[in-house]
């Protein structure tokens, strides 16, 4: 706020004092009055005014100026009405007034919209958790009734049973609170978990299964591992060279500050200049236009999302043709290790 | 015969479940109403109990938190809620064990045999199989025949059970392998071959031979 703008608003007060002014000279002129009184008349209410502008000026700057720097600062700017302190002049409090009431409007739109997403966000997890039983339903049948068919139809279901749990995360990996829960965990049991939940499809592809070095537990969310896992799982088997010996290779490596857990396939590979888009929402790329690939781009994205929500980071490598590798870096430090008192 | 009893809505899955555990050697109960929930399975008093969560009339954590007053019987918690925290609770209400649907059969087995042997020690029902020919020993991974023993190795000795188990019957190559992944031993179609060659071996040693035989392009069957 400059002096000179807020003199320009008060231009119109500035020029009645002045043609007042100019009438009171006039009127003296004529009556045979001392030139001091002449003088000080004009002298003292122009000083007089001066005076009391600038200290009003001097009052709406610091106020405003208080104002914007708060409003630098503050990440989310509409919570700007709680800091700033009540001024003594209208305007200031009528402008707080009217930040509050459309401050208070908003949160109610906004709350709106998130009880409408929890609201989903429940139906959905109570959907997921009714279509279960009748999956479990269906896998007694066939256990009980094994043959050909049921065989397929059961690889089916391992499909169906894939896509609802990554409806589940998609769920999670969109609400703001914390929806996991971290423990020590040991990553032996996380990747056995996944190769024996994949197992029908990897046996079936034969598809070999090397891995080593597991033997290190991180403090992480198991659930969310062994979901992400068998995301990047199934993308191996997608994306494995149909001709060739196929095998995954799964191993930690253990630093000072973090354990890495590399999942490495001889598949097709990643073209180039496609390998950072990979965990873009959408993103399928020339391999997702293959045929019966059937790629939705969603895998990868709620990976990242899910592995950004845990505190893991996740990369990804890749040559074509040759294969493709992904890392899930754990930190381990002082700073994450949670200690036994 | 050891009893279970399955608490669980879902008919067709109860019904389902019954016919497993019965075909696997177990005696399976369910029950078909939940108006006393409670008070039936403290009178059934089944080895070891099957319960389903969401119940009709009470939910499966209180009905497992008051049973716990009342017996120590082992109790499997089956959910479809499948996360750490509710995982933890159910644990905290009393319950042994927790399985989540869909669930993994043989998984189910085997929390369900663990449970049991744990509770029922000097029973050692699964200790032994006896077959006619020769007699294995589940706690060291042997077998035996005549008064002669011969360690197997993990796998063999789960190659050959699976084989027993189903015996009279063409067993694929990737069952077996199933059997096998399920138990955490992720080995390729090769080295099963192989575990199958080394196994005959064993028999033989034991002068049993043929007792498996290869069906090609189906897998294997024992008989005898």
């Amino acid at each position: 706020m400059r002096f000179k703008d807020f003199l320009r608003d008060k231009l119109l007060t500035i020029s009645l004092l002045l043609f007042g002014l100019i009438t009171i000279e006039i009127f003296l002129a004529i009556y045979p009055i001392g030139n001091f009184i002449k003088f000080y008349i004009p002298i003292i209410l122009l000083v007089l005014y001066l005076i009391g502008i600038v200290i009003e000026y001097l009052s709406k700057r610091k106020f405003y100026e208080n104002v914007f720097h708060t409003l630098d600062e503050l990440d989310e700017k509409y919570l700007i009405n709680e800091l700033i302190k009540t001024p003594n002049f209208i305007e200031g409090k009528l402008l707080r007034n009217v930040l509050e009431q459309t401050n208070k409007a908003m949160l109610e739109k906004v709350n709106q919209y998130k009880y409408l997403q929890e609201d989903y966000k429940e139906y959905i997890e109570l959907w997921i958790h009714e279509i279960k039983t009748p999956i479990a339903a269906s896998k007694m049948v066939i256990e009980n009734n094994k043959n050909a068919i049921t065989k397929s139809i059961n690889e089916e279901l391992d499909k169906i049973e894939d896509y609802t749990e990554q409806v589940l995360f998609y769920a999670r990996s969109n609400t703001v609170e914390k929806d996991y829960y971290i423990k020590k965990s040991n990553l032996r049991e996380i990747v056995n978990e996944c190769v024996k939940k994949n197992k029908n499809i990897l046996i079936q592809e034969k598809i070999s299964i090397n891995i080593h070095d597991l033997d290190v537990s991180v403090n992480t969310d198991s659930k969310w591992i062994v979901f992400i896992l068998n995301q990047l799982i199934q993308n191996s088997v997608k994306y494995r060279k149909e001709e060739n010996y196929s095998e995954i290779e799964m191993y930690t490596e253990s630093g000072k500050e973090n354990v890495i857990l590399y999942v490495k396939d001889n598949g097709i590979g990643i073209r180039k200049g496609e390998i950072t888009r990979v965990f873009e929402k959408g993103f399928t790329g020339t391999n997702g236009r293959l045929s019966n690939k059937k790629s939705t781009g969603i895998g990868l994205y709620l990976c990242k999302k899910l592995c950004d929500k845990l505190g893991v980071a996740i990369e990804l490598n890749s040559i074509q043709g040759e294969g493709t590798e992904v890392r899930l870096v754990f930190p381990q430090g002082s700073y994450t290790t949670l200690e036994n008192k | 015969m050891q009893k279970i009893l399955i608490v669980e809505d879902d008919e067709k899955l109860r019904n389902e479940l019954e016919t497993f555990l019965n075909n696997n050697g177990y005696q399976a109960e369910a029950l078909k109403k939940f108006d006393n929930t409670i008070q039936d399975i403290v009178r059934i008093n089944p080895n070891l109990l099957l319960l389903d969560v969401n119940l009709p009339n009470a939910d499966g954590e209180y009905i497992c938190k008051q049973i716990r007053k009342q017996s120590n019987m082992p109790i499997i918690i089956v959910t479809s809620r499948d996360n750490e925290i509710d995982e933890l609770l159910s644990l905290n209400y009393g319950a042994d064990q927790y399985i989540t649907k869909p669930f993994n059969l043989q998984i189910l087995l085997a929390k369900i045999a663990s449970l049991l042997r744990r509770t029922n020690i000097g029973i050692n029902a699964q200790d032994k199989i006896a077959c006619k020919e020769f007699v294995l020993n589940t706690d060291k991974s042997t077998i035996e025949r005549d008064g002669k023993e011969i360690e197997l190795t993990k796998n063999e000795f789960r190659i050959l059970k699976y084989l027993v188990q189903n015996r009279d019957r063409i067993v694929s190559r990737e069952e077996i392998m199933e059997c096998l992944w399920d138990n955490e031993n992720f080995i390729d179609d090769n080295t099963l071959t192989v575990n199958v060659t080394r196994l005959r071996n064993k028999l033989e040693e034991l002068e049993l031979k043929e007792l498996i035989q290869t069906k090609r392009g189906q897998g294997y069957i024992y008989c005898n």
